[in-house]
């Protein structure tokens, strides 16, 4: 991993190195050649001393020529000293000479040859300076004759000559030697230069191999990351401390794409459980989308109900809904064990391992029960309040990592704003289930209209009412399905569909929203026919007890005052009487079946039962009338026995004293009245047969009812309060029985009625 | 002089029989509407004693009829009945009822007026 340091660590030393060698070698090229320099310039002036004395060395010798010549020639004494001084001179210049020759030992037989050629030089002007001295002059010039010494002398000067041109073609050579070492320490330079100028771009190359492309890719893919993009992968394909930051990249890219990819899932469950209506659903759709990311297999949903309660609403995933049962009856226990503190600020709880925990011994049971090894808690909060609780559920143990617990964190976010909506939906479904069971069970016509007027619901009253079935009425005009006319004194009637009118009360409010606009209207509708009948029965009942109180009354006046102010014979006085005793017992006799009425209604009519001898009842009640009606003929038909029946006597006699009046009264003179009594099966049937003028189906119909009254002339000759029968077939229902007519115009009615042997009277005790 | 009681119930017929009884009076009896009109028409009574609620056809209906009927139209019609409303007693008038009595009545007051319908003729 450390190559790319150790690489240029490597490449800069080498380049240091080689900087160093280029700068070496300058600097001793430069030295060598001062140093070189320096000893040919030594070398030089060494020649040039050499040659100075190498010249003295000429001169020298002339000196010495000169002064054998003049001795020989004038054998001054001052001549031959200075030839000798001269001679000492060349000696010292010769080891002169040969010290600074000493360095070239080529010059060595040179500089014998000079020396050998002075002696003999020497030897032979020695000669001459013998015989000069001996012979004088011309021994001298004998000697002197042969020119030895001169050719000597000559000689030597040639090798003299020689000697210097040696030294000046060495003196040449080591010039040139001096330039030729200038010229390889500059080559020297120029080599390294090459070499350090290879080596940068030896470096260069590498770095951009190295270094450039892949800062490039490594560039353009944290370009890529910050633009978005994590599906390409980063590779460099290098494996230097550029590819570790790649594959770092890479790592944090492919974790971004996994968090990227986790988040699209989880927005993928909030469409999902946004989508989820039933809390059921919910729980599944929590469950489906949450099992990829976290492993989880069954999951529990509960909710906080109104009360403030958590309650179980959903399950999933498990194989046996009837946990659903053990976990209700662990409720008490199970909602004292959540960490509710945690749980209200959002935290999700794990429990890795049930089987681990100690002490609540019911939750490990539960746990075993619902087949679930570990579980974790997902509080659900929606703007800040907790509306219920998902538990997760694995069957192996299971810890939740950190991200995994971020991500249920998240979820339990989403699913908890689609509890919540879930949970107003089922509140507004409750709320407008009732508003809708009310709207169609209220015994009113209640008709919606939106704010056009046109008809959006009805109820079941107003269809029955109308004649429109709800599905016709919709978006029909209001006026179509409710006609209704004002009618004078505020009554108002409804045309049905069918054109019949109905006496109804509308009262109509506008629906107003929030914001007081109207969004439509209610119109409540109440059949009053029954109310207006009730008054018209009133009215009507009104109208004829009055009546029926007046004609007595106006009877009793009448012969009374007539009887007081009028002188009448003593029969007339005596109809007069019995006219206001038959009116005033009519009046009584009103008086008391109002009375039994009212107490009846109002339920204050109570029953005496006690045992009952039917067949003595009928012989009781007949004797009367025996008595007064002596134009009829009375007959009982009585079986032998009969059983004891329990009843209320004075009440079964009012039965009985009722019918055959009746029959009485509406038979004509001669006609027979026939009382017959059988034994039923579990009741006795009592039947009053008459003669008399029947009626026809129209009034049997209504025979029963208060105050009707055939409409005929011989009914109304018979008087009567139009209660008799009301009362009568009260009294015989209060017994348990049933009472009937059967009856045909100009042949006689027969009216029947049970009283049962057996079985509880209806009318006993306080009604 | 003729005189015709309508009412359904015989008693109250009978009690203007005997406060009319001995004088000079001719007493036509009906006891429903249909039976007083015949009467009416056949018998040309000078008075009219009227129920109104009666069987058939009440008494209301009986005297609208004497009243558009020029041959009948001079009989005096006088209405009896238990209703003593005023709606009643307007609804007698309006259909030309030329006095009115409410049970329980006087029937020496009916004698009074009788006698004064007789002077009249």
């Amino acid at each position: 991993m450390r190559r790319l340091r150790v690489q240029l660590t490597v490449l800069l030393a080498l380049l240091g190195m080689l900087v160093v060698a280029w700068g070496a070698t300058i600097f001793l090229g430069a030295r060598d050649a001062a140093r070189t320099s320096q000893s040919l310039q030594s070398t030089i002036d060494r020649f040039d001393q050499l040659r100075r004395r190498s010249g003295e060395l000429g001169g020298s010798f002339v000196s010495i020529e000169t002064g054998r010549r003049a001795y020989l020639l004038t054998g001054d004494p001052a001549t031959y000293q200075a030839q000798v001084r001269a001679e000492r001179r060349s000696a010292q210049l010769f080891g002169r000479v040969r010290e600074l020759a000493a360095p070239w030992p080529t010059l060595d037989p040179v500089i014998d040859g000079v020396a050998d050629r002075y002696r003999s030089w020497l030897l032979a002007g020695r000669r001459e300076l013998a015989a000069r001295q001996t012979g004088g002059a011309g021994a001298a010039g004998l000697v002197a004759a042969d020119r030895l010494a001169d050719r000597q002398f000559q000689a030597l000067r040639t090798q003299q000559a020689d000697l210097e041109g040696r030294l000046a073609d060495l003196q040449t050579v080591t010039a040139r030697g001096q330039g030729r070492t200038y010229t390889a320490a500059q080559s020297l330079a120029v080599r390294t230069a090459v070499m350090v100028l290879a080596a940068v771009a030896l470096i260069t190359f590498y770095l951009r191999r190295a270094v450039g492309a892949p800062a490039d890719a490594l560039r353009s893919a944290s370009g890529r990351l910050a633009g978005g993009d994590l599906e390409t992968p980063v590779e460099l394909g290098v494996e230097n401390e550029l590819g570790a930051v790649a594959s770092d990249l890479e790592t944090m890219r492919r974790r971004l794409a996994g968090r990227m990819e986790a988040l699209e899932r989880l927005r993928h469950l909030s469409a999902q459980v946004v989508g989820a209506t039933s809390l059921q659903r919910l729980a599944e759709v929590a469950l489906d989308g949450l099992q990829p990311e976290v492993g989880a297999t069954r999951a529990a949903l509960g909710a906080v109900h109104r009360n403030g309660q958590l309650r179980l609403r959903a399950l999933a995933g498990f194989p046996d809904p009837g946990v659903a049962d053990d976990i209700v009856k662990a409720d008490q226990e199970l909602r004292r064990l959540l960490p509710m503190a945690a749980l209200r600020a959002g935290q999700v709880v794990g429990m890795p391992d049930v089987d681990r925990l100690v002490k609540p011994e019911i939750l490990r049971e539960l746990a075993a029960r619902m087949g679930i090894r570990s579980l974790a808690l997902v509080p659900l909060v929606s703007r800040g309040s907790f509306v219920g609780l998902l538990g997760l559920c694995w069957t192996e143990p299971h810890r939740l990592d950190r991200e995994q617990e971020a991500l249920l964190g998240l979820a339990g976010n989403q699913i908890a704003g689609a509890l919540a909506a879930a949970l107003r939906l089922e509140e507004a479904e409750r709320a407008a289930g009732e508003a809708r069971a009310v709207f169609y069970a209220i015994a009113d016509g209640v008709l919606l209209t939106d704010p056009f007027g046109r008809v959006t619901a009805v109820n079941r009253a107003l269809e029955a009412l109308t004649g429109w079935t709800e599905e016709e009425a919709r978006g029909r005009p209001y006026a179509e399905v409710l006609p209704v006319n004002d009618q004078q004194g505020g009554a108002v009637d409804l045309l049905t569909r069918y054109g019949r009118k109905v006496p109804v009360a509308v009262s109509s409010a506008p629906i107003l929203d929030p914001r007081s606009r109207v969004v439509g209207g209610v119109d409540v509708v109440r059949d009053v026919s029954r109310e207006r009948e009730i008054d018209e029965v009133k009215s009507a009942l009104i109208s004829t007890v009055s009546h029926e109180l007046r004609t007595p009354l106006t009877l009793i006046h009448g012969f009374a005052e007539l009887l007081v102010l009028r002188d009448m014979s003593v029969e007339r006085q005596r109809t007069a009487a019995e006219e206001i005793l038959e009116a005033s017992r009519r009046l009584a006799r009103l008086i008391d079946d109002l009375l039994s009425v009212s107490r009846m209604e109002s339920g204050r009519l109570v029953l005496d039962p006690r045992p009952l001898d039917l067949a003595a009842v009928v012989e009781r009640i007949l004797s009367p009338f025996r008595a007064m009606a002596d134009r009829h003929t009375l007959r009982a038909k009585l079986p032998g026995a009969l059983p004891v029946l329990w009843g209320d006597p004075d009440k079964v006699e009012q039965i009985l004293t009722n019918l055959v009046g009746n029959a009485i009264k509406y038979s004509p003179e001669g006609g027979e009245v026939l009382v017959t009594v059988e034994h039923g099966e579990d009741s006795v049937q009592v039947s009053v047969r008459d003669q008399g003028i029947g009626m026809s189906p129209r009034d049997m119909g209504q025979l029963f009812e208060k105050f009707y009254r055939v409409d005929r002339d011989e009914v109304r000759r018979a008087g009567g309060t139009g209660l008799g029968l009301y009362i009568t077939k009260r009294l015989v229902e209060m017994h348990g029985g049933r009472i009937w007519a059967e009856s045909r115009p100009g042949v006689g009615s027969v009216f029947t009625f049970t009283l049962p042997t057996s079985g509880e009277l209806a009318g006993s005790g306080a009604r | 002089m003729k005189l015709l009681i309508a009412d359904d119930e015989p008693a109250v017929r009978a009690l203007v029989h005997v406060t009319l009884e001995g004088d000079d009076y001719e007493i036509l009896e009906a006891a429903d509407g249909v039976e007083a009109l015949e009467v009416a028409r056949g018998e040309s009574p000078s008075l009219v004693l009227l129920d109104i609620m009666m069987p058939r056809l009440d008494g209301l209906e009986v005297c609208r009829q004497l009243k558009s009927d020029p041959l009948t139209s001079d009989i005096v019609v006088v209405m009896l009945t238990a209703q003593a409303q005023d709606r009643d007693r307007d609804q007698g008038l309006a259909v030309g009822a030329d006095d009115y009595f409410t049970k329980p009545f006087s029937p020496l007051a009916l004698l009074n007026m009788v006698e004064r319908v007789r002077q009249t003729q």
